[in-house]
């Protein structure tokens, strides 16, 4: 009964000519599984990779794309940034940071213009973004005036120009990263090495 | 799928092994410009050779390692995941700690095994002994096809089960001698030669 199911099965994927796929058909299951876990770790390296960085920047986010001209000339849209986000170091003006704003999905970078550190250490700052005529204010939360050490998601360390391009052009174009990823990933899944 | 081909294989048993060694009765056809096709292919066939050929059986202990430590490596990512989703980030630290050292130390360890361990080998099959007494005599298929490269090296070796005693031989020849121009394997000229290369291990031993 099964297996005439499974025959009738097999006659069909023969008709639709799936002949790319022989490849596949022709496993046994530990190899299919192994071609489901090799998906699985090339998945997991970067994952763990990214997670690395993480715990090692204590940012958690220690990449990000500049998506706006609103630093320039410092980053121009589609800069790739390196951030850090040591704890012990204080926050200072002058230093670019990347912050969190409650409400808003995406991290900002601009520059630290005033700052206010009570003894217990605890500090208040205001942003600004060096391309833009007034202070971050409007783009805070309704009724923010300070950002905090909390909202901070990292500094800038260093850059790597036009690299994020790619991304900003993924996010600009959802279904061509999606036709990527899914071209990618059935390249590996049905690819065996 | 893959159950109706195991269903179909177990059909064919009867038969011989590699003459109908097909999908759909369609002869096995791969893309011959892909080295990683060729040499997946023909280690099939090689393996078809003993396991159903000559009746040995597989031991599988060499790929479930392989297949327990990526597991593995793929459950720390898996937690490291999930954990930093429950508990955002700085929370998380400390786990996420433990689960990237330990991942790298998997792909460490995973790559000492394929390495050192597993070398190429393919197959590890059993003779059982006649008797049931003795310990089994094991072959082990291994092969190499450089990437760019025609030459198949195809290793078998014969450990002895009673006196421990290994021998080694290899046959080496082009993938051309197998594969035709449309990509098709020839497993009626392939048989033999995988049969040559047990026969003459074999032969050897007798000849002791």
């Amino acid at each position: 009964m099964h297996a005439e199911a499974d025959a009738k099965k097999g006659s069909i994927m023969g008709l639709l000519s799936l002949d790319f796929l022989n490849d596949v058909r022709r496993m046994n299951k530990r190899q299919l599984y192994y071609q489901v876990l090799n998906f699985g770790m090339i998945v997991s390296s970067a994952l763990m990779i990214w997670k690395g960085l993480m715990v090692v920047t204590g940012s958690e986010s220690p990449i990000v794309v500049v998506l706006s001209g609103s630093m320039e000339p410092a980053f121009f849209r589609g800069d790739l940034l390196f951030l850090t986000n040591y704890q012990e170091e204080p926050v200072r003006v002058g230093e670019i940071v990347v912050f969190k704003i409650e409400g808003r999905e995406i991290p900002i970078v601009h520059r630290v213009i005033k700052l206010h550190q009570k003894e217990t250490g605890e500090i208040k700052f205001l942003t600004k973004g060096d391309n833009n005529s007034v202070d971050d204010r409007g783009l805070y939360a309704p009724g923010q005036l300070w950002l905090q050490r909390k909202d901070v998601v990292g500094r800038a360390r260093g850059f790597v120009p036009y690299v994020g391009m790619v991304t900003i052009l993924m996010n600009d174009y959802p279904k061509f990263k999606y036709l990527i990823l899914a071209c990618l990933g059935l390249f590996v899944l049905i690819h065996r090495e | 799928m893959y159950v109706y081909f195991r269903y179909k294989m177990s059909a064919n048993k009867k038969n011989g092994v590699l003459s109908k060694w097909s999908l759909d009765g369609k002869p096995v056809k791969i893309d011959k410009w892909d080295g990683s096709a060729v040499k997946n292919a023909l280690d099939d066939a090689a393996k078809k050779v003993l396991v159903d050929g000559y009746g040995y059986k597989e031991n599988h202990v060499l790929m479930d390692i392989r297949l327990i430590i990526c597991t593995v490596s793929c459950m720390f990512a898996i937690t490291a995941l999930i954990y930093d989703y429950l508990h955002p980030f700085p929370e998380s630290r400390p786990i996420l700690i433990v689960c990237v050292v330990s991942y790298f130390i998997m792909m460490a360890i995973l790559t000492v095994y394929t390495t050192f361990k597993e070398k190429n080998i393919f197959l590890v099959a059993h003779k059982k002994d006649a008797t049931g007494v003795d310990p089994d005599d094991v072959y082990t298929l291994a092969s190499s096809l450089k990437r760019f490269d025609h030459m198949y090296s195809l290793t078998l070796t014969f450990t002895d089960g009673i006196s421990n005693e290994m021998r080694h031989t290899t046959m080496k020849k082009s993938v051309a001698t197998w594969v035709d121009e449309n990509g098709s394997i020839l497993f009626d000229l392939y048989e033999p030669d995988i049969r040559n290369l047990h026969d003459s291990i074999t032969s050897e031993k007798k000849e002791k």
